[in-house]
């Protein structure tokens, strides 16, 4: 009993040192539990799902040894908030940025947390941004379809407009929630600048629904809880290569959605960032951007037929063209409005 | 040597009542209130009327509005089938009740989002695995159960949360004088009689502080109804905080809603608190004697068979299935194949133990955190307690007040708090490291250790303070052979009641990871979410073994340890 007591005390009077010391043995601590993450090792947030993400950094661990990497893959809008709060906390932990959220990138921009970077291999990629100044680079042309479940639907869609009329879809097509998806508010963003509100109006009174994030609503079409969904291109044919019983489908009206690649300003590892960077935008990365079953910015690689993939100029070319400075202002808008909709 | 001893003791009593105190502030309080400064303080002026816009929105009305009925409803249900299964395994002859009993503290040890996503697999409408067996063998032409919808998520709610109810009620079933009920048996009492002025008044306590834990937890829940209510448009405060502050690209803005929402969650908790208080009202009855003894039984008879089928069926239903199809989804090659013998394998589970550093980070960072966190809490709320409950001095008011804040401090309030309050602004930075992750678990768990430690010193009566004291003993010779030994079950419940859960903890640390500090909830949630459900299945099932292999070395340990 009398070493129940001993700990007890000692339990106190460490936690309370701890606490009242805090100013103290903060940092401290800091310096040796976050200084692996602080000294030379590249952090990298993207919203890249691992099938994408981890090849690319593998390639370029094995091209720079010299450099550790890190990375968190996670939702965009999940991201931002978690930069928004180091921000207010001083620090970005991030080096590099890679989502698919643009209105994020220009928004970063005109705060001006952004490092102005233009990539040394620039002239070979394609560039879908007018107004290019080297604050960000497209690293993909990321395309969304229909994902289909092929024990489900027999005859494709054809038309965005199929999803709103045809009784097949009824209650069975989803939209990832554009709050914790990046390309999913791209593509609603898209969509309505393209139809307007009352295509969602007519999607929701064919009962769409709104999922999870950009995966889950593939993983939900995949099991047959929905029949088709709004999906990103290679995270639907990650799961095909798996066995999904899916198909990707793509209507006239192209959604691509650039993803951007950003350094921070104030990073501490600016060479390694920009070397990513570089990479990045190489054939070798690009190579297993196309491989992932995605759209790569280079004309240079082999797209694998199989993914029924546009070529990465027709995606530029046929992609539904939007001012992106313009849905910027509206983007929080736009997402309730969307919920609005769609929930009720 | 009256005076000396007086003297001392005194200065321990502040000692102690100032440590308490400073916990309490540096933990709970100063996060809470930089929550509710954030709420009305912009821009350097008072700002009510920004507040009041935030909350006259119809989703946010809806929210509060979802989160008290799902509440309501999971607290209902939990207590009803808490008590129920209490009285069944410690007051009749059930047969095998020493199994059932461990088997109905099972939950307790499960994720409830864990268990989510298994009744999704299993009920979702169109493609869960019991609505499509009976739509394709059974002629059924619609869904059975749609588990996106309030009863489905309260349903779920109930199967996990109902053990704190159990825990308690069995506690106090256990640890009653039965001199009481022979008493009144001798006196003539039929047991229906015995039952309701005996019985219950004196378990009604533990019913209702268990009742209490559940109603709070589930109010401000993230993880149940973030799996099932989402995709049905049914939001309660946590998932609408989250939604808010991803929503709007993490401006500072969304964390300024976030703090409004949290503000109208502590502000509810409270009320329901205060409600809660006014009907226990002098509930206190300390009912340990010192003395051992058996309970009677009560003689289930012709139903001694039909319950123990009940309770295996209720068993097999809530624990056994979810498990197995946890099981059997994280071997599967993707989500939405059959489950014949060339789609399992056992690739997942590699990938996630060798290959993903995710995974393996993330197991590692929820059992430090969870142990450290449970003994840290452990001992300091023993110590709130023992203030609380027992001693008498000047300031305990303060702590009184301040004891409740962890009661009525849900987690996700707790995490914005955080990270307001140690990201750097006063001079302290913990931000993205595990400091923070800690931080939040103490705050968020303190409530169950000093419900754990204050329900155990209530039952230790005053006299045998008093005799040990009488007989020349120091406050400190009586605390540590008096008070210490009697409340140790209750510092074990307590370090179970954070350290499992710790372990699959959800709400706080998915506002608080950073990219090394993943923990086991957070990689399976966000996993899932990203729509690797085979994966984060995996993982699931990974983490319910490590939750069950820890839960049988403590066992183990606390056997050996003679508790």
């Amino acid at each position: 009993m009398k070493k129940g007591l001993v700990l007890f005390l000692i339990a106190v009077m460490a936690l309370s040192t701890a606490l009242l010391t805090g100013c103290g043995g903060g940092p401290k601590q800091e310096s040796k539990d976050g200084g692996a993450a602080k000294g030379n090792k590249l952090v990298i947030y993207t919203s890249m799902k691992e099938s994408l993400i981890s090849g690319i950094v593998e390639g370029f661990k094995k091209k720079n040894p010299g450099i550790e990497v890190d990375y968190q893959s996670a939702g965009a809008g999940k991201l931002m908030a978690k930069i928004a709060a180091e921000r207010q906390s001083g620090h970005i932990l991030a080096d590099v940025i890679w989502t698919s959220e643009v209105p994020d990138f220009y928004m970063m921009k005109k705060e001006g947390i952004l490092e102005v970077y233009k990539p040394s291999n620039l002239k070979e990629i394609l560039n879908p941004f007018d107004d290019y100044d080297g604050s960000f680079t497209a690293a993909r042309l990321g395309t969304l379809g229909i994902a289909v479940n092929t024990d489900k639907i027999k005859e494709f869609p054809t038309a965005w407009e199929d999803l709103a009329t045809k009784p097949e879809y009824n209650k069975a097509f989803g939209i990832a929630d554009p709050a914790l998806s990046g390309t999913s508010y791209m593509s609603v963003a898209l969509l309505e600048h393209q139809f307007g509100w009352d295509y969602f109006n007519r999607l929701a009174a064919n009962g769409t629904r709104i999922g999870k994030g950009s995966g889950q609503v593939v993983d939900d079409t995949s099991s047959g809880e929905l029949s088709a969904c709004l999906a990103v291109d290679y995270i639907t044919n990650n799961k095909i290569a798996k066995g999904a019983h899916l198909q990707m489908v793509y209507p006239k009206e192209l959604i691509m959605v650039p993803s951007p690649v950003a350094i921070f300003k104030g990073s501490k590892n600016l060479d390694a960032a920009k070397k990513f960077v570089d990479y990045l935008l190489s054939q070798e990365a690009q190579q297993k951007v196309a491989d992932a079953g995605t759209v790569p910015v280079r004309t240079d690689v082999k797209q694998n037929p199989k993914h029924n993939l546009p070529k990465p100029e027709d995606a530029m070319k046929n992609g539904i063209k939007v001012v992106y400075t313009e849905i910027l202002p509206q983007k929080e808008a736009t997402i309730q409005k969307f919920t609005e909709i769609i929930k009720k | 040597m009256s005076q000396v001893k007086t003297k001392s003791s005194f200065g321990v009593a502040q000692l102690i009542l100032f440590l308490s105190i400073a916990v309490l502030v540096v933990v709970v309080a100063f996060p809470v209130l930089l929550i509710l400064f954030n709420a009305f303080w912009v821009e350097d002026h008072f700002n009510f009327d920004g507040a009041i816009m935030i909350l006259q929105q119809p989703a946010t009305y809806q929210a509060l509005k979802n989160s008290l009925i799902i509440a309501a409803m999971s607290t209902i249900g939990s207590t009803i089938v808490g008590t129920f299964f209490a009285w069944l395994v410690t007051r009749t002859d059930l047969p095998h009740k020493k199994f059932m009993k461990a088997m109905f503290l099972v939950p307790f040890m499960l994720p409830s989002f864990i268990g989510a996503m298994a009744w999704k697999m299993l009920l979702s409408p169109n493609a869960g695995f019991i609505n499509q067996f009976f739509m394709q063998h059974l002629g059924f032409t619609g869904p059975v159960f749609n588990i996106y919808s309030y009863l489905g998520i309260s349903l779920v709610e109930v199967m996990y949360l109902f053990p704190f109810v159990f825990i308690q009620v069995c506690g106090a079933l256990e640890r009653m004088d039965p001199t009481l009920e022979e008493s009144a048996r001798i006196s003539g009492a039929g047991l229906f009689t015995i039952t309701r002025k005996i019985t219950i008044p004196l378990v009604l306590p533990s019913i209702l502080s268990g009742a209490l834990l559940i109603m709070l937890y589930s109010m401000a829940h993230f993880g149940t109804v973030a799996v099932l209510g989402i995709e049905n448009g049914i939001y309660n405060i946590p998932t609408l905080i989250y939604e808010r502050i991803h929503q709007s690209g993490g401006s500072f803005d969304a964390i300024r809603t976030g703090t409004v929402l949290a503000t109208v969650l502590v502000i509810s908790a409270a009320l329901i608190i205060w409600a809660q208080r006014k009907i226990l009202g002098s509930g206190h009855y300390q009912i340990i004697g010192g003395k051992s003894f058996r309970p009677m039984e009560l003689k289930l008879r012709g139903l001694r068979m039909p319950m123990m089928i009940f309770c295996f069926l209720y068993i097999g239903f809530t624990i056994l299935l979810p498990t197995v199809v946890i099981f059997l989804v994280g071997s599967l090659k993707t989500y939405g194949l059959s489950f014949s013998p060339e789609n399992l394998s056992l690739d997942n589970f590699k990938f996630i133990l060798f290959e993903y550093a995710v995974t393996r980070d993330a197991i590692v960072n929820s059992v430090t955190l969870g142990f450290t966190a449970a003994i840290i809490t452990m001992f300091a709320g023993v110590m709130i307690s023992y203030v609380i409950v027992k001693m008498k001095v000047r300031g305990k008011g303060i702590l009184e007040f301040l004891g409740m804040l962890p009661f009525s401090v849900p987690g996700s309030v707790i995490a914005l708090g955080v990270i307001l309050a140690w990201s750097g602004q006063f001079g302290v930075n913990f931000y993205n490291t595990v400091w923070i992750i800690l931080l939040a678990y103490i705050a968020r768990y303190m409530a169950f250790s000093l419900k754990a430690n204050s329900a155990a010193l209530e039952q230790v009566h005053d006299s045998l303070v008093e005799a040990s004291r009488a007989c020349g003993a120091t406050m400190w010779q009586s605390l540590k052979d008096i008070v210490l030994p009697l409340v140790k079950p209750g510092m074990l419940a307590a370090f179970f009641l954070i350290f499992l859960p710790s372990l699959r903890e959800l709400t706080v640390s998915i506002m608080l990871y950073a990219p090394t500090t993943r923990t086991i909830g957070v990689a399976i949630y966000t996993l899932n979410e990203d729509g690797e459900t085979v994966i984060s299945a995996a993982l699931a099932a990974i983490a319910l073994i490590i939750i069950v292999i820890g839960q049988f070395i403590i066992n183990h340990f606390s056997k050996k340890a003679g508790v």
